[in-house]
């Protein structure tokens, strides 16, 4: 057991709620266990059962974020909030960077957008640093867009390959093999991506990597006029550690994204016999004309304390981590 | 073949006519995207090392390979000689291909090497092996200081980070991938 571990993640939690609480946010506190969750396709999920002596058995869902019920608060109080909770994802292999339960930062910043939310992050990350956090984890971050570092790194022209063939002839070009089976743009993109692109992203300091294709589907607004979307990604030692949305807020591209991702995710359990969880069909009117602008962070602690704390992998910092209690024989 | 998923440390694929053994797996799913596999494999010939990212459902493809008990008799610099147990042929393998594992295998031992088409590809070395101490620096006087350590090396000079009361002749459990030091051993 890593003492050290234990006490660098005691000391930045503090830190952590005691900024968070400077800076006007309000802690929050959101199921783990949940009727009902987000649908993502590409997120695996854990259901157990819930039983009740009067209301029967039922299925029930951990949580892969706490993104919905954060939302449904910011819809109620239109204030910044924020929450350092448990997420479960299941598939989610267990190696040196992933564990199936870890521990994650959410926060929402009322009247904030995207550009904002990068300044919020670099003096939340500033000030409340663990001693002898290593130089390429602090402030300032360096800043590029997706299109810059495709270009840059795998001189891919991203706003002409909107369409899949364009970007499947861009990753044959490269010398990737695509299989024969057809795939996504969003597959192809993350192909050229992973082999091109992430390796040789700088790691001097933390990055943002800013406006991500919008043609990868998320609840982050779309840029007018341009096929990018509002979001961005924060990179430090070459591991992703946070992400950033500017929030959807239009009734009816949510309800669409949920209607759509669902059958989507629908479609593609029913082969592979994954849970599929219950949504709540009531989600998208939460985005009344009364929602306010807010940008929302989700962050990596265990990864940010690994980095912070210069250990080689993410089991220093998860205690029985699950790898650690198979490998035991429990 | 094998989707890219399942292929684990140890596993033999066949890439363009090359046999290349996988020596570092980690998952990857960008930006909650699906999920892919980033591989380090490694030619056991040449040393030659490839990285490569694939989708954890495409197909790659993975050769049948044969284990057997080879004992390490010693190296020239350039290549570990073995002696297969069962035959008592005499075999190379290149050092490059295996960083450190001049620093713990131990001369005499039978260590299991995996075989394709009589090309050796892997030698497979315990997860946790116990090393003698063989040299151990002086703990500096009145550090007390809990969690204090110590570089000692080991019988087949590897170079292991120790908490001070470890001396020279006591035994040792190391990790040897990360090649930390776990516990000491009691006679």
């Amino acid at each position: 057991m890593n003492i050290k571990a234990i006490e660098e993640r005691s000391t930045l939690m503090q830190a952590m709620r005691s900024w968070f609480s400077q800076n006007g946010y309000l802690e929050v506190s959101t199921p783990l266990l949940s009727t009902n969750l987000i649908p993502e396709p590409t997120i695996a999920n854990f259901s157990t059962r819930l039983i009740s002596e009067f209301m029967g058995e039922r299925e029930l869902y951990l949580v892969p974020s706490p993104e919905v019920h954060m939302k449904r608060i910011i819809a109620e109080t239109h204030r910044s909030i924020y929450q350092i909770s448990r997420c479960f994802r299941n598939r989610e292999q267990m190696g040196s960077h992933h564990n199936p339960e870890f521990t994650m930062l959410e926060y929402y910043t009322v009247g904030a957008d995207d550009e904002a939310s990068i300044g919020i992050t670099e003096r939340l990350l500033a000030d409340t640093a663990l001693e002898g956090t290593p130089e390429h984890v602090l402030p300032p971050f360096r800043r590029m867009t997706v299109a810059e570092a495709c270009h840059t790194y795998a001189g891919v022209d991203l706003d002409t390959v909107q369409s899949t063939t364009r970007l499947r002839h861009e990753a044959l070009r490269l010398g990737l093999s695509v299989g024969d089976e057809p795939e996504s743009w969003e597959e192809t993109f993350n192909r050229i991506f992973l082999n091109f692109v992430e390796p040789n992203l700088p790691q001097d300091k933390p990055l943002v990597l800013s406006e991500y294709p919008s043609r990868i589907e998320c609840l982050a607004k779309k840029i007018p006029g341009r096929p990018y979307r509002k979001r961005w990604e924060l990179y430090a030692g070459g591991l992703e550690l946070a992400n950033c949305y500017d929030e959807e807020r239009d009734a009816q591209v949510v309800a669409d994204y949920y209607a759509a991702q669902y059958a989507i995710l629908v479609s593609q359990r029913s082969v592979t016999g994954e849970v599929i969880p219950d949504i709540d069909l009531s989600f998208p009117a939460i985005f009344d004309a009364q929602f306010p602008q807010c940008s929302g962070v989700a962050m990596g602690i265990d990864r940010l304390l690994m980095l912070q704390g210069r250990h080689k992998t993410i089991g220093d910092l998860i205690l029985f981590n699950l790898s650690a209690m198979m490998a035991d024989g429990h | 073949m094998i989707k890219a998923g399942q292929i684990d440390k140890g596993t033999a694929l066949l890439i363009k006519g090359q046999p290349f053994i996988c020596v570092e797996r980690e998952f990857v799913n960008p930006g909650k995207g699906s999920a892919f596999v980033r591989l380090k494999l490694k030619s056991p010939s040449t040393g030659q090392v490839l990285r490569e990212t694939m989708k954890s459902q495409d197909n790659a493809e993975d050769i049948t390979v044969e284990d057997r008990d080879c004992q390490y008799l010693y190296n020239d610099g350039e290549n570990f000689h073995f002696m297969m147990t069962e035959t008592y042929e005499q075999i190379e393998i290149p050092m490059t291909t295996f960083e450190d594992y001049q620093f713990i295998m131990k001369e005499g031992e039978t260590y299991r090497v995996t075989f394709w088409e009589h090309q050796p590809l892997d030698i497979q070395v315990p997860a946790k092996v116990v090393f003698e101490v063989a040299e151990a620096e002086e703990a500096v006087k009145g550090d007390t200081v809990t969690g204090a350590t110590k570089n000692v090396t080991t019988e087949t000079g590897l170079v292991v980070r120790v908490p001070i009361f470890i001396k020279q002749g006591e035994r040792i459990l190391v990790n040897t991938e990360t090649k930390e030091y776990l516990e000491r051993v009691n006679r």
